[in-house]
C-alpha cells in the first residue's frame, strides 16, 4: 500500500489507458473501413452501357447471327431478342452489350392483336412491339412461355402478356416490362425513344429520369 | 524420435491434453468427422483446380473452337479455362470430386446439426459451440455458392446475376453493396477475380478459423455422453482415446467416404459447362439453386409482388424473399441454446422422445422448408399438370403452414404413443429405470 495518496488525480492512469486504447481502436478501425471503398470500382458509362437510344439500330442478339441488322421480316409471334446498336466515340457501330439488361425482346403480331395498354403509337403499324426483355422481378431473361400464353420468365415463373403492354399475368414481378418506342427505316428497325417506362433494375423514376438526362448531358 | 522430440517439444503434454481425447463410440457422433473430411477433400481438390483454372472474365479466343479470322469466337477466360480443365486427364473428374464434396458437406453439416438439435447437445455448456456451427453452415454455403459462379458458363452467370439482384435489393444501400461485393455494375469486369479472391481466399480462411475453434471448443467441453455411458459409469468420461483408438476407425471412415464420392462423380455428372455453353442472353430454363438454396428460391417463387416505398427506398418482393425471410430462420436457429433456461450443464445425450415438444418443433422447422424447396418446384408442378397457374400460389401456401402444423401434431402423437408402449413395457417387467435426464 502507498504511504501517500494522490489528492484526487483528474484521470487515473487506467482510465487514460483505457480512452487511448478507445481512441486508437476507434481511429484505426475507421481509417482502415475506409479502405473497403476500393472494393467498388468507378462507374464509367460508356457507349456500351448506354441504354436504347434514338437511332439505334436494332440487331440480332443470337449468337449465330449476332450484330445482323433485324428486318420486319424477320420477326414474328415468337420472341425474338435483340441488341440495340449505336455510334461510338469514333464513330464505329457499337452494340450496346456492356450491360446486359439492354438485352430487347421483338414481336410481330397481326393487325388488331396488339391493344392497350400497348402504346400503339410506338410499334410500327401497331404490328412490330419491342419491350425490355429483363425480369422486372430479379432480371432474368424472359422467353416465350412453352404453352403458348405470353411470356414466362425461367426463374420465378414470372408471366407477361406481349400482346397488352406486356402487363404482369402471374407471378412475382412487380411491374411490366417497359415498351421501347421503335420505327422502320429502309429495312430496319430503329429505336425513336427512351424506354417508356423505367426499365429493370430502376427502382424509381426519379432515378430513372436522372440516369436519362446523365446520358443525354453526355452524348451532348 | 518420441524422445528426441519429447525433450524438445515436450509433446507428451500435447498427447495427454488433445490425443487422449476421448470420442463416444456411436454412429451419429461420425456426422461432424464427415463434415471435416470433406472441407479436407474440398481444400486438397481446391487446390488441384485452382493450379489450372483462370480467374479472370476477360474474353479470350476459344482454342476448342476458334471461329474465323474476322468474327472470332470470343468466350469468358474463365470459361475456357473451365473447358480446359475438363479436356485434361481426370481433369473433369476433379471438379466432379469438388462440386460432389461441396454438396455433401453442406448435408452432413446439416445432419450433424440435426443430431445436435434432437439430443439436445447445444444446451449448456456448449451454446458457443452451436453459434459457431450455425456460422460454418451459412460460411460453407456462402463458400459453395461463389465456386459455383467460377466456371462462368451460361447458367453460372444467370446464377450470379440473379444474386447481384438480391443483393441489390436491400433497401438504401443495395446497390452499393451489390457493387461493392462483385466489383462494379455487373457484369463488373472485375467480377470472376474478386468472387475468386472470396472463394479460395477469404471464405475458405473464415471456414478454417471457424472449424478450428469448433474442434477446441469440443475438445475442451468434452463430446455428450450416449445414454449407455451413464450406464456403464455415471458422470464419467467413457469412449475410445483418439491416439490411438479413434485414428484408425477416422482414418477408415475418411478413406471410405473419399471412396464413395469418387464412385459417385465418376458416374454421375454435375455442372455440364459444355452443354450450358458461355454466358449469353439466352435464359437457361428452369434455372435452380443447388438443393441447399432451394427454399430461398421456392420462397421468391410463392411471394406475391408488391414493393413499399420508405425514405427513398424500396422494400420488395425480393428483398423480402431472398433476403428477410432466411434472416428469420437462420436467427431462429440461432436462438435455439437460448431457449433452454436449465441451469445445469449437460452431460448425457438426451432421447428426443422424452422433449416432444423440441422434437416436433424441429420437424416442423424442416417441414417448412421441404414445402419451400417443393415450390421451388413451381414452374415443374405447373408445366406437368399437378397444378396450376390459377391455384398454384394457392395452395402452396396453404401447404406451406399445413404440413408443418400436421408434421407437429403427427410427431406429439406418435412420440405419446411410444412412451405409453414404453411405459407399459416397464410395467409389465415391474422393472423401474430411472428417466434419462
Ligand atoms: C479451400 C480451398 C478451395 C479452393 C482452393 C477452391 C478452388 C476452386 C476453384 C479453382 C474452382 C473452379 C473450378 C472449375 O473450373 O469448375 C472451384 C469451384 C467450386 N468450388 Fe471450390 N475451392 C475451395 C474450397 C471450396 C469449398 C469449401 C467449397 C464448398 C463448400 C467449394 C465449392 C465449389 C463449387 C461448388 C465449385 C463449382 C465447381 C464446378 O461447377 O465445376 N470450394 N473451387
Ligand atoms: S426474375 Fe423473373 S420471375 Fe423472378
Amino acid at each position: 500500500m502507498t504511504r501517500y495518496k494522490r489528492q484526487d488525480p483528474e484521470i487515473t492512469r487506467r482510465k487514460f489507458i483505457n480512452a487511448a486504447m478507445g481512441g486508437t481502436v476507434a481511429v484505426g478501425g475507421i481509417s482502415l473501413l475506409s479502405t473497403l471503398g476500393t472494393a467498388n470500382p468507378v462507374f464509367r458509362l460508356t457507349r456500351d452501357k448506354m441504354p436504347p437510344l434514338k437511332g439505334d439500330i436494332l440487331v440480332h442478339a443470337e449468337e449465330s447471327k449476332e450484330g445482323q441488322p433485324i428486318k420486319v421480316s424477320d420477326l414474328s409471334d415468337q420472341l425474338v431478342r435483340a441488341w440495340p446498336m449505336g455510334k461510338g466515340e469514333d464513330g464505329s457501330n457499337v452494340i450496346r452489350k456492356g450491360d446486359p439488361n439492354n438485352i430487347l425482346a421483338l414481336y410481330r403480331f397481326p393487325k388488331g392483336q396488339l391493344i392497350a395498354p400497348t402504346v400503339l403509337e410506338a410499334t410500327v403499324d401497331g404490328e412490330v412491339v419491342a419491350y425490355s426483355d429483363v425480369c422486372t422481378h430479379a432480371g432474368c431473361s424472359v422467353s416465350d412461355s412453352d404453352q403458348g400464353d405470353g411470356m414466362k420468365c425461367p426463374c420465378h415463373s414470372g408471366q407477361y402478356d406481349p400482346k397488352r403492354g406486356c402487363i404482369v399475368t402471374g407471378g412475382p414481378p412487380p411491374r411490366a416490362l417497359a415498351q421501347l418506342p421503335i420505327k422502320v427505316e429502309g429495312e430496319g428497325l430503329v429505336v425513336a425513344d427512351f424506354f417508356l417506362a423505367m426499365p429493370y433494375p430502376f427502382i424509381a423514376e426519379a432515378e430513372w429520369e436522372t440516369f436519362k438526362k446523365e446520358v443525354e448531358e453526355q452524348l451532348a | 524420435m518420441n524422445q528426441w522430440l519429447d525433450e524438445r517439444l515436450h509433446i507428451s503434454r500435447l498427447n495427454d491434453k488433445f490425443l487422449r481425447k476421448a470420442f463416444p463410440v456411436h454412429h451419429s457422433f461420425f456426422l461432424g468427422e464427415i463434415t471435416l473430411f470433406s472441407l479436407i477433400i474440398l481444400i486438397l481438390t481446391g487446390i488441384l483446380l485452382a493450379l489450372a483454372y483462370e480467374p479472370s472474365n476477360s474474353l479470350v479466343t476459344n482454342s476448342f473452337d476458334p471461329g474465323t479470322a474476322d468474327k472470332p469466337n470470343l468466350i469468358p477466360a474463365a470459361y475456357h479455362s473451365a473447358l480446359k480443365i475438363n479436356a485434361m486427364p481426370f481433369g473433369d473428374m476433379l471438379r466432379r470430386i469438388h462440386h460432389w464434396t461441396a454438396n455433401i458437406m453442406v448435408a452432413a453439416a446439416v445432419i450433424h446439426m440435426m443430431r445436435i438439435y434432437f439430443t439436445g447437445a447445444f444446451k449448456k455448456p456448449r451454446e458457443i459451440n452451436w453459434w459457431i456451427g450455425m456460422l460454418l453452415l451459412i460460411f460453407t454455403a456462402l463458400t459453395a455458392v461463389t465456386g459455383y459462379v467460377l466456371p462462368y458458363d451460361n447458367y453460372a452467370y444467370n446464377t450470379l446475376k440473379v444474386i447481384y439482384g438480391i443483393a441489390a435489393s436491400v433497401p438504401w444501400v443495395g446497390e452499393w453493396v451489390a457493387q461493392a461485393a462483385f466489383a462494379g455494375k455487373f457484369p463488373g469486369a472485375g467480377v470472376i477475380p474478386r468472387i475468386y479472391g472470396y472463394h479460395i481466399m477469404l471464405l475458405p480462411g473464415i471456414l478454417l478459423a471457424l472449424t478450428g475453434a469448433h474442434m477446441l471448443l469440443m475438445i475442451k467441453q468434452k463430446h455428450t455422453q450416449p445414454q449407455y455411458a451413464k450406464r456403464i459409469a455415471y458422470k464419467k468420461i467413457v469412449g475410445v482415446p483418439l491416439s490411438t483408438q479413434q485414428t484408425p476407425i477416422m482414418l477408415l471412415l475418411a478413406v471410405m467416404f473419399a471412396a464413395i464420392i469418387v464412385l459417385f462423380s465418376a458416374f454421375i455428372p454435375v455442372h455440364p459447362i459444355e452443354f450450358f455453353g458461355p454466358p449469353s442472353t439466352t435464359p437457361i430454363n428452369n434455372i435452380k439453386p443447388d438443393w441447399y438454396l432451394l427454399w430461398v428460391f421456392g420462397a421468391l417463387a410463392i411471394i406475391p409482388s408488391f414493393e413499399v416505398h420508405l425514405f427513398g427506398g424500396l422494400i420488395g418482393a425480393e428483398f423480402v424473399g431472398a433476403i428477410v425471410l432466411p434472416t428469420v430462420f437462420l436467427l431462429a436457429m440461432f436462438a435455439v441454446p437460448m431457449l433452454d433456461r436449465s441451469k445445469d450443464n449437460m452431460y448425457y445425450a438426451e432421447n428426443p422422445t422424452n422433449h416432444p415438444v423440441r422434437l416436433a418443433a424441429g420437424v416442423a422447422f424442416m417441414a417448412s422448408l421441404i414445402v419451400m424447396s417443393v415450390a421451388g418446384y413451381k414452374p415443374e408442378l405447373i408445366s406437368s399438370g399437378i397444378l396450376n397457374t390459377a391455384n398454384a400460389n394457392t395452395v402452396l401456401w396453404i401447404a406451406l403452414f399445413l404440413v408443418p402444423a400436421l408434421s407437429y401434431f403427427g410427431v406429439m402423437g406418435i412420440v405419446r404413443g411410444i412412451r405409453s408402449l414404453r411405459e407399459a413395457d416397464e410395467r409389465e417387467r415391474g422393472a423401474f429405470s430411472p428417466a434419462d435426464d
